[in-house]
């Protein structure tokens, strides 16, 4: 009985830190794709040692100190090919700064949410094929007979516009004190 | 370092696009500048909301594409699917495990069906347990063991089926029926509907008819105007007001006796269901008026109460709290029963309440119809502004619950200042118009916050030690809305709640799961 409650909480807490543990691990290995294998091999690791977690003490902090060791031990696997890593004092920097930032991750998508409804039907399409469809940017630009760069320049152009508008919506309802 | 030169270099790292030199100019910046930093957070939490939101863009192509599980988190999944059972077992969780709650907002459900389930009287479905009054008729082939149903088609055409059936609705205008007695009320707009049987098709052409199919033969009673029967391989016949006919399964004509009262009608339906409805209407006010003296009742509003639509909803605990019912209308109860509501969807609507008092462990317990949820917050119950101690229990508009008592100030950079238990998902628009019974309990005791509905637990959240808040106050407070709607953005101001509420309880200390199901059992219409 003891144990199913113990492996309960664990699931939960899991589930409901997926997220925060998918960002916290591509914060430390930006661009990489295998951000998704470090984060599923995360997942087993944190399965297996489930029972040194003390129920009641800080989940997040615990999966997070896992996550990190998972990506060192991709990157030393990978050191043979490694390219562009972070060095040492930056990752330590960065794993640090992004627990703190990895809270509330549910208003950001709402805001989004709002934010994408905002953006003229032409920018709604393309973010519609980068991040949902994750239609090659090559293939995209063929398509609409534009150039790479200049969808790169759109792009970069609506990241920052959603921006803008996600961090009102957020401060908007913040000083609405939920 | 210009933000115009950084931000893109900040993009294309995340992209996996950045050149060589390009990251070591970004990384020595970040590694100095804090502000760098931050907005390589910003991008990168962005760039992951992208990813789960952007599917909800163009709705008719997310809800093939987007599964609860994506494939990348099968491990965890594979240990939610392994212990799934236990957990059922051992606290009734059940969809809390299956969800990422990102991307249930991005499979966004769309109502199919061409029928409602309008009414029915102890009707038991083959796998279908969760077949209720309101809810559409699934597509594909049905079975009914027992009881009586009526469904609405979206045509018009009223049906009254007797179990043991077994049919489909095939579209608006047409339905199978292999086996069962029916009896159809066929309004003029929808002349030409059309019953499907083994042995030949009926064509209404007239008002009302009744069929009985067995394996053996199908027989036709027309009661009002006329229908067509169309027996396979054979020439079509009419038949008329008074007239029936027996089509065995060999394919010859027999006549047999016009017997319309084998088949239930519409009027003794409604009498049969009618009178089981106001039997459990008044087996719940009954148990109301017990529950009203539950020494942990806090305030105890069951909306039947209120002083005949004077705007003074009475509470029926002993502490006296009558609320003050503002802008919000009447409207029928979950019995359908009139006046014996309050919609909140008039802007502005709400119940004003003023509770004293200081509480460890709460519950709170309504049931409410929810029509649409088109604000981002949409209130059952908020205190006024948002004070350190306070409860706010309200919907997100993608249908979570969303419970919490605030335990400090927000001063930037120190976290939160509070714990939310959000739930799963709860609610969608096929859902629209049905009651629910809604029960959230705040133990402080066992620190969790645990959200039902419909008598069962969705799900639970662990509160630690740094949030937990042992002493709850409510002061004033707002039934179906928020005291102090703010400047600037509608979505945020605006949180009546587009529905209607008919029972609303408040109870010191914290109900088990038990005492949930036992009141969603007393009181489900």
């Amino acid at each position: 009985m003891e144990e199913q409650k113990q492996n309960a909480a664990i699931v939960s807490l899991l589930t409901q830190n997926q997220s925060a543990l998918r960002l916290y691990v591509e914060s430390l290995m930006p661009g990489d794709p295998h951000c998704d294998d470090v984060a599923q091999d995360t997942n087993t690791i944190i399965w297996e040692k489930r029972n040194d977690f003390e129920i009641g003490t800080n989940f997040k902090a615990w999966a997070f100190s896992i996550a990190r060791f998972q990506v060192r031990k991709y990157r030393f696997k990978q050191a043979k090919d490694a390219r562009l890593v972070f060095c040492d004092e930056l990752e330590e920097i960065i794993a640090e700064e992004m627990s703190n930032h990895l809270q509330d991750l549910s208003e950001h998508h709402i805001a989004l949410q709002a934010c994408l409804k905002s953006l003229k039907p032409s920018d709604r399409d393309l973010i519609h094929h980068r991040y949902f469809k994750k239609t090659p940017l090559k293939e995209y630009a063929a398509k609409m007979g534009r150039s790479i760069g200049g969808l790169k320049v759109t792009l970069h152009r609506i990241r920052n516009r959603l921006l803008l508008c996600v961090e009102r919506r957020i401060a908007l309802a913040k000083e609405a004190q939920v | 370092m210009t933000l115009n030169d950084r931000d893109p270099l900040i993009d294309d790292l995340i992209e996996g696009s950045i050149s060589e030199a390009d990251f070591f100019k970004l990384e020595a910046e970040m590694r100095v500048s804090s502000e760098a930093r931050q907005a390589y957070y910003s991008r990168l939490k962005l760039t992951d909301s992208l990813r789960s939101e952007s599917g909800l863009l163009f709705e008719e192509e997310s809800d093939q594409t987007v599964s609860a599980w994506p494939g990348k988190f099968s491990v965890l999944a594979g240990i939610a699917a392994v212990f799934a059972v236990a957990f059922i077992s051992a606290f009734g969780l059940k969809s809390s495990l299956e969800v990422r709650t990102s991307d249930i907002a991005a499979a966004e459900p769309i109502a199919t069906g061409y029928a409602v389930l309008a009414e029915h009287s102890e009707a038991v479905w083959v796998n279908q347990p969760n077949l209720n009054r309101g809810d559409l008729v699934p597509q594909g082939p049905l079975q009914m063991e027992s009881g009586l149903a009526r469904l609405e088609l979206f045509s018009g055409v009223t049906i009254i089926l007797e179990g043991k059936a077994e049919f489909e609705i095939n579209s608006p205008m047409e339905m199978s029926v292999l086996h069962g007695k029916i009896r159809a009320l066929v309004p003029t707009a929808a002349h030409g509907f059309r019953v499907l049987t083994t042995s030949g098709d009926v064509v209404d052409l007239g008002t009302e008819f009744a069929l009985n199919v067995t394996p053996e033969h199908a027989d036709m009673h027309v009661l009002d105007g006329e229908i067509e029967w169309h027996p396979k391989g054979e020439q079509k016949q009419h038949l008329s007001n008074g007239q029936s006919l027996r089509w065995t399964a060999t394919g010859n004509p027999e006549s047999v006796a016009f017997e319309p009262s084998q088949f239930t009608g519409l009027a003794d339906f409604e009498q049969r269901f009618v009178s089981q409805r106001l039997q459990r209407r008044q087996a719940w006010s009954d148990n109301a008026a017990v529950l009203g003296n539950d020494t942990r009742m806090i305030a105890y509003y069951p909306i039947h109460q209120s002083n005949e639509w004077g705007r003074q909803l009475l509470d029926s605990s002993q502490s006296g709290l009558n609320g003050t019912v503002v802008s919000a209308r009447n409207d029928a109860d979950r019995w359908g029963q009139s006046g014996s509501a309050l919609n909140f969807s008039p802007a502005g609507s709400r119940v004003r309440v003023s509770i004293p008092g200081e509480h460890r462990s709460v519950t709170f317990y309504c049931w409410a119809r929810i029509d649409s949820l088109d604000r981002m917050y949409n209130s059952l119950f908020l205190t006024d502004g948002h004070e350190l101690n306070e409860p706010h229990w309200q919907i997100m508009n993608d249908g979570r619950l969303f419970f919490s008592v605030k335990r400090r100030d927000a001063v930037p950079g120190s976290g939160k200042d509070k714990h939310i238990a959000y739930s799963p998902p709860m609610w969608d628009p096929s859902q629209s118009g049905k009651w629910l019974q809604i029960a959230t309990v705040y133990n402080v005791d066992e620190q969790t916050t645990t959200h039902f509905v419909n008598g069962e637990v969705i799900s639970q959240d662990r509160i630690t030690d740094e949030y937990i808040v042992d002493t709850v106050r409510i002061g004033a407070a707002s039934i179906g809305n928020w005291n102090e709607p703010t400047r600037g953005d509608p979505n945020f101001a605006l949180r009546n709640l587009n529905g209607a509420i008919d029972e609303f309880a408040i109870f010191s200390g914290s109900l088990s799961a038990s005492e949930i199901a036992e009141l969603y059992e007393k009181g489900r219409p």
